[in-house]
């Protein structure tokens, strides 16, 4: 049909428009997709691995910080006669000359394993079954995992366990019916229970044991059975509250991740809209004179929304294919954020799954229909003379002006309501930021008009009449100036957020790593560098560390995790200086209140992320599952602290003895006597240490090394960022170019009544550079706004962390630069064209 | 619609459908058989063990106990029960210790070990027609399963046998499985029986390919039988073999047939026919007829005559065992014809085997009758090649 041929002539005539808008959309879906992707490779990652891990098993019993006895297993196994359960010891190695390739070590008893795990009681040969028991050090990989590592049956090599290197021998490969299972096993390396105890120094313990427990009375009387003989520090939890609360520790950082792609979405959709909204607007006349010769409005729409439709997949398949690529590297990011601040993951494999795929061609192509139904409805609305005439369309935006800036009022008021609910959560919340933003950019074609007014007089006293006139220009042609700089002002502003974020929380993690890292040097095991827990010290270092001459002062710690059917819960366990403890930020209670029953072991203090989970104040009371069963504590005060968003417990060393009868130490801190220099006294502690492989660190380098974990944790949040950034450039880009080109008529005019190729460039750069300035002024407040609502309630929300909002005016000028740059660019090419042609030619150009 | 537009429409679904084939797909690794944790026991290489190569001097009590040296050995309890009441049963429970190197090794954690427990449980219910039997691993370490001490006591888990006495030699067996519980007193009437060449009992040509064997024929035997909610006074007989070896099958032997029959007239006999691949009794299958008052007599192969006068395949294993025998010592005038007290004895466990109580019957008929236990193993399913391994 001819009119097919026109819509597609359209597209074709003008390919960087078109074009652009691909890549809008493309970005758009590419982004999304790929944190979608890195979300749910994660998740997957993870769920998987902990159900394969988890086997068959219903129930686990857990014990303290260092475990259980292994002497429960043989009370449950022998005495008691009950069988479906296994013994499992759990740590993680780092394959040496490897790096960043960390294996979760299982030990195992193969005989116990059948009724809750397969591929742990499946063996290619009785040889290697025989091996992995009677061999020491000897372990199991899947086929994949030791071709990674390019490892052969029976080769030996080298793993680093809490700071030692161990030789390792691979006594076969684990047997895995499945593709699902194998996912899971990916990154597991199965040992017998001799050897994992061993290769953990955790000889006569267990992490756990795993129970498959029926339901109803039967199981029902086992569980009472198995309470009845657990000692104090144990409990019996379900198998996949565990994985569970695990998972939950990362959702919110996930789905700030999501949020924040969406962002980069919105934009996208922005960047359709505007290109819709144009070429739509550039045929008014071909679209009145079609009308007028008896073409429907249905056969219209149905034109304008196949375009829209045929953008949206091209670019939905470019963004997915774009998507795909950069997914593999924001799993990278995601993987290592989670491993560093929750527990360690392994991603390998970054499958394209159906639902991600799905979700990223919904919102390719809905968003892009989304943002052509208005424009098409509004070309087909109206009768076609008014359709031919285009000022009226224009007379009609103006006078729209003050309802939009109503409506945008509403939206920012109800979206500001939402934020107030605390009920609302981490959803509401976004919910509330994405309200505000489309009602702030429904004010901007009112901001626009005032403040071309306002720059008028600028311009003029720059660029004389043509400076007055790109002024008018920008509000006359309002239905095109309006969306763009709207795009452009949603886009810069999300930079301007995010930016602002970042820079609040990295000023605030600076200042409590300040007041939190007081002693001069720090000492700890040369550990795996992913790991949370630190393996104990030597007691007898500790013993000749605490009279090293050049130390006035010193603290203990040690942090553990408490299994619970909740999850697990950090408890950190400190023996330090009062003058240290004063130092700490507190946000309930003071630090000299709390310092004599936190120092005699009657209270803990919990961290505000702790508080804030578990709605958690002071002098209210936690309980914990100590060795001697469940005790409670008052809590005496709530400390800042932005280690963990789980939240951490602290107690003194002293009640922690008492109650978890652990002495053992994995952090010290030295406070240098007057006169003695940190590096003498790090000098002095590495002589007392010896060949003992230890990690003596100066107070700054921790905190270097603490800032470097922080920008890790953010890197992903940056290249969002960026991402964002770049689509909104391109949306400028596209926009103002577009806006240009379609005036290339007008210039024509102008050129042939006397405008000279230079004055048409200063006009058209005019004009641009003025949008450019008004959405970098006006994406400031909303970017101001952004950061406030991500810093003070999502981030709350999410994490509990208190941050100051810190705002660096070189984030604000960048912004500007951005916009205007991008601004100035999108003004080459139009400048260029219409200086080069002849304006008869120009003249005589179609529509 | 104008052609164009659909050559783009379908342009565009065939790069995306592309791009979505082209993506890396993994190759499913390919799998070999894969044997499970119990089958995977056995069959790897013998070296360094001891082997039964000479005939030796037997001490006891100290040869009840374990001989670290041999890769295997087992305490193989098997026995016909009854209640007061005439209400049969039978009994298997065996513990099998396999070593998986011949020293042990010096570990910081307790769990290293060298030594591997497997046993074996069944209660034949004639009454209630049911053959219930259980399997178990554990190594042998942390008290999970061990055999020794004086006096003697082997276990697994909770499945024990423990010398209670030593002269008579008795033992209290206790084992356990799901609804199902014995606890027996056994006390032995029969002095200790050297098989073989006085305890030697040769397997294969091949030097070492032999075991030391001995028995202990006839226990008597106490106890209870608990089943669900009820609980049986049993009384009867039982039979100890003992054995331990390093030694394989030779190639051309398939399996073996083993006889432990308690001759109503007080008289016991064993015998074992190692079958080879044709059928026939293998040139090295040997028997002990042993006498009221104790002594015993080596029976050669050509001393007994066996024949199959029945079969039985079974519907779960589809594994075809003889089920019906006739067994001639003519030598001692014995003819007696051997039937399963059910059919269905099988143990399906991870080494497939046929273990049963069966009735003796005198020919004629009126002559001296008894009962008894056989062991059958290396049978095949009719169509498919299985892998059976002897335990």
């Amino acid at each position: 049909m001819i009119l097919w041929r026109a819509g597609l002539r359209t597209i074709l005539r003008h390919p960087w428009q078109t074009v652009l808008a691909v890549i809008g959309v493309a970005l758009g879906v590419g982004v999304v997709t790929a944190v979608d992707l890195a979300n749910e490779s994660a998740t997957r990652a993870f769920r998987i691995a902990a159900e394969t891990v988890a086997g068959r098993a219903t129930h686990q019993v857990v014990g303290g910080p260092t475990g259980l006895s292994d002497e429960l297993y043989r009370t449950f196994r022998v005495i008691h006669g009950m069988r479906r359960n296994a013994p499992v010891v759990e740590g993680y190695v780092q394959v040496v000359g490897r790096a960043g390739t960390t294996l979760r070590l299982i030990g195992i008893d193969p005989f116990a394993e059948p009724p809750i795990r397969a591929f742990s009681s499946q063996f290619s040969s009785g040889k290697v079954l025989e091996a992995l028991m009677a061999v020491p050090n000897s372990g199991m990989l899947l086929q994949q995992t030791a071709g990674r590592l390019g490892l052969a049956e029976g080769e030996t090599f080298s793993v680093e366990v809490q700071g030692r290197v161990q030789q390792l021998s691979l006594a076969g490969f684990l047997e895995t019916g499945d593709e699902l299972t194998r996912l899971g096993l990916d990154a597991v390396l199965v040992t017998d229970l001799a050897t994992a105890q061993e290769l953990l120094a955790m000889e006569g313990r267990l992490s756990r044991i795993d129970f498959v427990i029926p339901e109803g009375a039967a199981g029902a009387q086992t569980v009472a059975k198995i309470h009845a003989l657990l000692p104090p520090g144990a409990a019996l939890v379900p198998a996949g509250s565990r994985a569970g609360a695990l998972d939950q520790m990362t959702r919110a950082f996930r789905l700030n991740l999501t949020a924040l792609s969406l962002l980069a979405l919105v934009v996208g959709m922005f960047l359709i809209y505007n290109t819709t909204v144009f070429s739509v607007v550039r045929r008014r006349r071909l679209i009145g004179m079609l009308r007028a010769l008896g073409v429907t409005r249905r056969e219209i729409f149905t034109l304008i929304c196949a375009e829209a439709f045929l953008i949206g997949l091209v670019g939905t398949g470019a963004g997915l294919l774009f998507g795909l690529f950069l997914g593999e590297e924001l799993t990278r990011l995601v993987t290592r954020t989670i491993s560093d601040l929750y527990f360690v993951l392994e991603v390998r494999s970054v499958p394209l799954l159906p639902l991600t795929l799905i979700k990223g061609v919904l919102l390719g192509v809905g968003a892009t229909l989304a943002a052509a139904f208005p424009p098409a409805l509004e070309a087909t609305g109206a009768p076609p003379r008014a359709v031919l005439s285009r000022s009226i369309i224009e007379a009609r935006r103006r006078k729209n002006v003050p309802l939009a800036a109503l409506a945008g009022l509403l939206s920012m008021v109800a979206g500001g309501g939402l934020l107030l609910v605390e009920a609302g959560g981490i959803n509401g919340s976004f919910a509330g930021l994405f309200a505000i933003i489309i009602g702030y950019a429904l004010l901007i074609p009112g901001a626009i008009v005032l403040l071309s007014h306002v720059f008028r007089p600028v311009l003029a006293a720059l660029l004389g009449v043509l400076g007055k006139m790109a002024a008018r220009g920008v509000v006359v042609s309002l239905s095109r100036t309006g969306v763009a700089t709207a795009a452009l002002v949603v886009a810069v502003s999300a930079t301007i957020g995010v930016g602002i974020m970042v820079d609040s929380f990295r000023q605030t993690v600076d200042r409590w790593l300040e007041s939190w890292l007081r002693a001069d040097i720090y000492v700890t095991t040369v550990g795996t560098g992913t790991g949370r827990n630190k393996p104990p010290l030597d007691p007898a270092l500790v013993e000749r560390l605490t009279r090293v001459e050049g130390a006035e002062e010193f603290s203990l710690t040690r942090r553990v995790s408490i299994e619970s059917a909740g999850g697990p819960t950090d408890l950190f366990a400190m023996e330090m200086p009062r003058s240290t403890f004063v130092g700490y930020r507190f946000k309930e209670g003071t630090p000299e209140e709390a310092w004599a029953s936190f120092a005699s072991g009657q209270s803990v203090i919990v961290s505000e992320p702790y508080s804030f989970r578990h709605r958690l104040h002071r002098g209210d009371r936690v309980t914990l599952r100590t060795v001697r069963g469940e005790r409670e504590f008052p809590v005496s005060g709530v400390f800042y602290d932005y280690g963990s968003d789980a939240g951490v417990i602290s107690i003194s060393r002293a009640s922690y003895l008492r109650y978890w009868d652990d002495p053992s130490i994995d952090g010290m801190g030295f406070y240098a006597r007057q006169g003695v220099t940190s590096a003498g006294l790090a000098a002095q502690i590495r002589e007392i240490g010896g060949g003992s492989r230890l990690s003596v660190i100066s107070n700054r380098e921790l905190r270097h090394a603490s800032m470097a974990v922080f920008e890790r944790t953010f890197a992903i949040t940056g290249v969002l960022r960026l991402l964002t950034m770049v689509v909104a450039f391109v949306g400028i880009l596209s926009a103002l170019m577009a806006m240009q080109v379609e005036r290339a008529r007008e210039l024509a005019v102008l050129r042939a009544i006397g405008l000279t190729p230079r004055q048409a460039w200063g006009l058209i750069c005019g004009e641009t550079a003025l949008i450019g300035t008004i959405a970098g002024l006006l994406s400031i407040p909303l970017g101001i706004l952004q950061a406030f609502v991500l810093i003070h309630v999502v981030n709350r929300r999410s994490f509990g962390w208190t941050m100051e909002l810190a705002i660096d005016p070189a984030l604000l000028l960048q912004a500007v630069v951005l916009s205007l740059a991008a601004a100035l660019l999108a003004g080459v090419y139009p400048a260029l064209a219409i200086a080069r042609t002849s304006p008869a030619l120009a003249l005589k150009e179609e529509e | 619609m104008s052609y164009r537009w659909v050559i783009i429409m379908v342009l565009t679904g065939v790069v995306l459908l592309a791009a979505l084939l082209l993506l890396p797909k993994r190759k499913a690794a390919e799998q070999g058989r894969v044997v499970s944790v119990s089958e995977a026991l056995g069959g790897t290489p013998d070296t360094g063990f001891a082997r039964a190569a000479a005939p030796r001097r037997f001490t006891f009590p100290a040869d009840h106990g374990p001989h670290p040296g041999f890769r295997t050995e087992w305490w193989y309890f098997t026995g016909n029960l009854n209640t007061v009441q005439g209400q049969r049963f039978g009994y298997q429970l065996t513990f099998f210790r396999v070593a998986l190197t011949p020293e042990p090794i010096a570990r910081g954690s307790r769990w290293g070990a060298n030594e591997v427990f497997m046993a074996h449980f069944a209660v034949t219910d004639l009454a209630g027609k049911r053959f219930h039997y259980a399997e178990r691993f554990s190594r042998a370490a942390l008290g999970l399963a061990s055999a020794g001490g004086s006096p003697l006591a082997v276990r697994l888990e909770d499945w024990s046998a423990s010398e209670t006495a030593a002269e008579p030699w008795s033992m209290q067996l206790v084992a356990r499985d799901g609804d199902l519980a014995v606890d027996f007193q056994l006390r032995s009437i029969k002095a200790v029986v050297l098989n073989g060449e006085g305890g030697l009992s040769r397997k294969g040509s091949e030097p070492g390919n032999a075991s030391y064997y001995y028995s202990l024929p006839r226990m008597e035997t106490s106890g209870t039988i608990r089943i669900g909610r009820e609980t049986f006074n049993v009384s009867g007989l039982s039979w100890l073999d003992r054995e331990w070896s390093t030694s394989a099958l030779e190639a051309d032997q398939e399996g073996w047939d083993w006889f432990a029959l308690q001759l109503d007239d007080g008289r016991d006999l064993m015998f074992y026919r190692l079958r080879r691949s044709d059928g026939s009794a293998g040139p090295f299958s040997s028997g002990t007829l042993v006498a009221v008052d104790g002594t015993s007599r080596h029976l050669a192969r050509e001393a007994v005559q066996l024949t199959i006068n029945d079969w039985w395949t079974s519907p779960a294993s589809g594994c075809r065992y003889p089920s019906r025998w006739r067994l001639r010592v003519p030598a001692e005038g014995l003819d007696l014809e051997i039937v399963p007290r059910l059919a269905d004895q099988e143990l399906r466990a991870s080494v497939r085997y046929w273990e049963g109580a069966v009735t003796v019957k005198g020919i004629p008929a009126g002559s001296t009758g008894g009962s008894g236990y056989v062991e059958m193993t290396g049978y095949r399913a009719a169509e498919k090649k299985g892998s059976d391994r002897r335990p």
